[in-house]
Parts: structure tokens; sequence; C-alpha cells
């Protein structure tokens, strides 16, 4: 792409050129329409309505204006710190093991084996079924009375009694975690392995006879192609589970005593169960600012490749 | 020798993790259909039965048959599925083909401005827009429709659908197209006659995807439909557990049948599915 674009020359001006390109913005405007409709005006609505005490009613032409208590309200609460943190640990760790498995599966199905695709098929199903019937499959396993988690571990003596997950406030955040990197890893993986294609042979060939053995050639030549890849997909899922609801939402409700509550979960319980829209959406205001900056550093690690792509 | 003797310990532990996350991937989902397979009764034992011992279809008989009340609401939230999904799918796909063909090919101003937007909409959490789109939807008197999902998820699905559509346009050769306005095609027809069908692999990747997401979508069906006959799947399946709450080998049959299309789906087109979900990441 040349530089045209970034600063516009100046002997044209803007309008000129919008009008010399007018026919192309036909065939974007039915998206952009939808979109105007369906997510600019709504991002606009949540921040507006967050200085607003809303009526339980949601006759929206009730609501008071409230300045910006409802972010003070959110951020001095008692439960604000604990659900933070919980959503940090739920989203850091949830990442940090669906990047693991799925680095060390794509590693693996990297290599031409008979049955290749059938295991990368069996691998990808649990990403590709409902979160609904995922998050009842494992509530299942996870049963505290008849799951079949317990019932192995009690036969090969690991634990004593009935195990107790869902229920116990130290273990159910973890355990939905395990649900939540089951169904997730299959997308790292596929990432991953459609960069490591971009890995040139002769380059793994050419470190082989100089000697690297399989590490050094992971680390020097596959990791450095990698990098792209490895940064978008690990924001990808960063956001995927900042945002993700539904394990936690069907699993737990957010249960027991908080204790799987993330900001996500709150915001559905503020706004839905208890109808107070107005700091639901300051709630929401305040995430939508850390994925601000999660989508700013999404959108120059995309760009950096695209201007590269472009020369 | 000793890079040899390397390699195979490499080896050795890869097929040992990829065993393990074969097992740890494919075992609940085994569980699930074993389960399905149990009476109401024998689901119940401690410790549970590894292998049923009389195995039966009687939950996927109840499911299936619209002679029972279970049966005729859980078509019924199939049903609903199948329309919402396939809607969604459509009118997304109309609309996002020449919107990703236009960034693809055209250099009009505002281009990059308007592509990051589109790509920025992944970053928003569907939660934030609820809350507006529920108000917006009793606005215009859409709860409890249909339509308020198709429109969420055409909406929605649109951001990915352009940018993959996008990827599979960049790579058919400009020249094909010049070719054809040579031959005298107007610009909209060399679009519809010659780069249509050759991105139809394209297509029909964004189509599966955009499908997929919208069968399992829940949290828009959650909130804005609260009609019992109206429920998609995910929704209906949680009204079923508040129902039927210790029945658990109908719940696993009922999240098996609901699987079935989208892993079905997903194994036939796997190829394009895999590219869907790469393209544009690593490379266009």
């Amino acid at each position: 792409m040349t530089t045209g674009h970034r600063g516009g020359p100046k002997a044209r001006g803007l309008f000129r050129r919008m009008a010399d390109h007018r026919l192309d913005y036909l065939y974007i405007l039915p998206a952009l329409g939808v979109m105007l409709l369906v997510i600019a005006y709504p991002i606009y609505y949540t921040v507006y309505l967050s200085f607003y005490k809303t009526p339980p009613s949601l006759a929206m032409s009730d609501k008071i204006w409230n300045g910006i208590d409802n972010y003070v309200t959110i951020l001095t609460s008692k439960s604000f710190q604990e659900v933070t943190i919980n959503t940090m640990v739920w989203t850091v760790w949830s990442t940090f093991f669906a990047m693991l498995l799925g680095l060390g599966a794509a590693l693996v199905l990297n290599r031409e084996f008979i049955g290749r695709g059938i295991l990368r098929g069996l691998l990808l199903i649990p990403y590709v079924i409902s979160a609904v019937a995922a998050s009842y499959i494992w509530r299942w396993i996870y049963h505290s009375d008849f799951g079949v988690l317990g019932a192995i571990l009690y036969q090969l003596g690991m634990i004593e009694g009935k195990l107790n997950l869902l229920d116990n406030v130290d273990l159910v955040l973890p355990s939905l975690i395990v649900v939540n990197v089951w169904k997730e890893f299959p997308f790292a993986m596929i990432m991953i392995l459609a960069g490591l294609q971009t890995v040139p042979d002769q380059l793994l060939n050419a470190a082989r006879v100089d000697g690297a053995g399989a590490f050094d050639r992971f680390r020097h030549v596959t990791l450095p192609h990698l990098k792209g890849v490895l940064v978008i997909t690990v924001l990808l899922l960063f956001v995927a589970n900042l945002n993700h609801f539904t394990i936690p939402w069907i699993m737990t409700g957010g249960g027991p005593a908080g204790a799987s509550d993330i900001w996500i979960t709150q915001i559905y319980q503020i706004a839905f169960g208890r109808i107070r829209f107005g700091i639901a959406s300051a709630y929401s205001v305040i995430l939508f600012g850390v994925m601000v900056v999660i989508g700013y550093f999404y959108v120059k690690a995309l760009t950096g490749d695209d201007d590269r792509r472009h020369g | 020798m000793s890079t040899r003797s390397r390699i195979t310990r490499w080896h050795v532990m890869g097929w040992f993790f990829l065993v393990t996350l074969l097992f740890f991937a494919v075992a609940p989902m085994i569980w699930m259909l074993i389960t399905s397979f149990k009476s109401q009764f024998a689901a119940l034992k401690y410790p549970p039965e590894f292998y049923p011992r009389n195995p039966n279809f009687e939950q996927y008989q109840r499911l299936l048959s619209p002679s029972n009340d279970v049966g005729r609401q859980f078509l019924r939230y199939m049903l609903n599925s199948i329309w919402v999904s396939t809607a969604a799918t459509v009118f997304g796909v109309a609309v996002a083909v020449p919107a990703a063909y236009a960034f693809a090919r055209f250099r009009f101003p505002g281009r990059k401005a308007l592509f990051f937007s589109v790509l920025f909409r992944n970053m928003f959490p569907a939660v934030v827009f609820l809350m507006p789109l529920f108000i917006m939807m009793r606005w215009m008197g859409l709860v409890n429709t249909y339509s308020s999902l198709i429109i969420t998820y055409l909406t929605f699905g649109l951001p990915l659908s352009i940018w993959l559509l996008k990827g599979f346009y960049d790579n058919i050769p400009v020249e094909l197209e010049q070719a054809a306005r040579i031959d005298g095609c107007t610009r909209f027809q060399a679009f519809y006659m010659i780069v249509m069908p050759l991105s139809a692999p394209g297509i029909i990747a964004t189509a599966i995807y955009s499908f997929i997401t919208a069968w399992n979508e829940y949290v828009y069906a959650l909130t804005f439909l609260n009609d019992d006959q109206k429920l998609t799947l995910p929704v209906g399946l949680q009204r079923f557990f508040t129902e039927y709450a210790t029945n658990w080998p109908g719940l696993m049959a009922a999240s098996f049948i609901m699987s079935v299309p989208v892993v079905v789906m997903f194994l036939i087109l796997q190829k394009y599915f895999v590219r869907a979900l790469t393209e544009g990441a690593v490379k266009a």
C-alpha cells in the first residue's frame, strides 16, 4: 500500500476523494448500517446510562442523573476487589494453560503421520460444541455425589469421601478453569499449527545440519517465526476469557459465596438479576476501558502484519 | 547417533503428551455418551457403571418423538435453533460478501479506519451490548421474537465474517477481474461472475463459522427470549435442567443431540473451518 491514505494528498481534498470512490461505499453500506445500529449506538448508550440511576421498571424516561456515583459505588464496594482478583485468576490461568496445551499439541501435530487429520479433528471437538452442553457435561463429571471424577479419584485412593469441587470456595475457580481450558485449547492449537506451517523447512534443515538439537531449533528457528501468531492468539484468548460468561454462569452462577464470580457474571447479575442497568452500565464501561487497552495492542499486532504484507 | 536418540526422546514425550491430551479432550464426551444410554436409576449408582449394563435409547426416543411433552418441547427448541441460525447465517453472509470484497479490493478513504473498527468489535464483551440492545429491542417491540436474535447474531458475526472473507479475496488474483473488465464486464459483473464463484470455499467456511456460532450462542438468547415456545437449544437445555434436575441421562442425551449437527458439519468441512479460524490472524 502506498502512503496516499495516511496523510492524504493536500491538493485533492478528502471529500473529493470520497466522492471519487462513492461507488465503493455502496459495498460496505449494508454492513455499516447494521453495525451502526447494533454496535455503535449500544456503546454510546452504555456510556450514557452509566451516569444515571435507572428505575427497576426500565422505563428510561424516569431515570435520574447520578453523576459518577455509579462508578464510586462499584469501585468502593467490598466485592469489587474480590471479583477483580477472580477475573484476573480466571483470565490469566485459562489463557496460560490453553496456550501451553495448544502449543504442545501443535508441535506434535506438525509432523506428518498416519491419522493426523483424525487426531486433529478429535482434539477440536470441544471447541465446536456448545458451551452450555460443555458446562452440563462437566457439572455431571464433577457431581459431588455421582460424579465420575470423584469416583475414580476415590478408587485410586487419592481422596477420602466425596469430591466436592463446585461447592468448595477454594477449588471452584480452578475447576472452572479446567473446563474453560478444555473448551478453548483447540483454538490455540490450530492457530499455532497454522503459524508453524509458515516456518520454512529449509531453515529447520539448515539448523539441523549445523547440529542444532530439537530444543535449539525450536528456540532459535521456530519461535521467532511463531511470535506474531502467539501474540495474536494470546490476545484473542485473553479477550475471550475476560468476556466469558457461559461456563461460570451455568456451572456455578458465581457461587459459592461469590468465589467464582467474575466481572461478566457480576454485570449480568446486577443488570438482569437486580435490574440496575445504571450500575451495570458503569461496570461495563470499566470493563470496556480494559478492552480498549488490549484492543490497541491487538490492532497493533495485526497492522504490523498487514504493513509487512503489503510492503 | 546422539542426535537420533535425542529425537527419539522428544518423539516419545510428544506421543505421551498427545495421548494424555486426547484423553482429556475426548473422555468427557465419551462419558456424556455413556451416561445418555443409561436409565435414570443406573446413572445415580455409586460407584458409577463405566459400561452401562442395560444400555438403552429411552432418552433419545423420548427427546425425539413428538408424542410426549418433553419431545415436543425439545423438537420445538431444535426447530427454533435451526431457523435462527440459518437466517442469521444467510443474511450475515449476504451482507459480509460485498463489504469484504470492498475492503480487499478498493482503496477508498477511510478504508483502514473502517476496517479496524470492524475488527475492534471483537474486543467488546457481549454483556456490554446486552443492556442497550435489550432496551432497544423492547422499544422496537422485538423482545421475544426470533428477529431480535437474528439481527444480533448477524451483526456480531459480521466483523469476523468480513475479516475471513477479505482473506479469501486477497488471495484471488486481481488479473482475473481485469481480464473480465477488458472483455466488457462492468465492475459489479466481474465481482458477481468471476470472483463470487472463486470465493465459494471462503463463503462456505464463513457460513459454517457463523452457523456454529449462532447455534451455540447463549447469553443473548437467554436475555431476549422468555417465551417457552421460542427458546433456542442452549437456553432450552437450561430450562430442561431446572425442570428435570435429576435426569442426567436425559440431559446428556439432549447435549449430545445438540452437539451432533455442529460436530458433523465441522468434521466434514474441517479443512474450511480451520482455514476460517486461522485466516487473517496468521497470514492472508
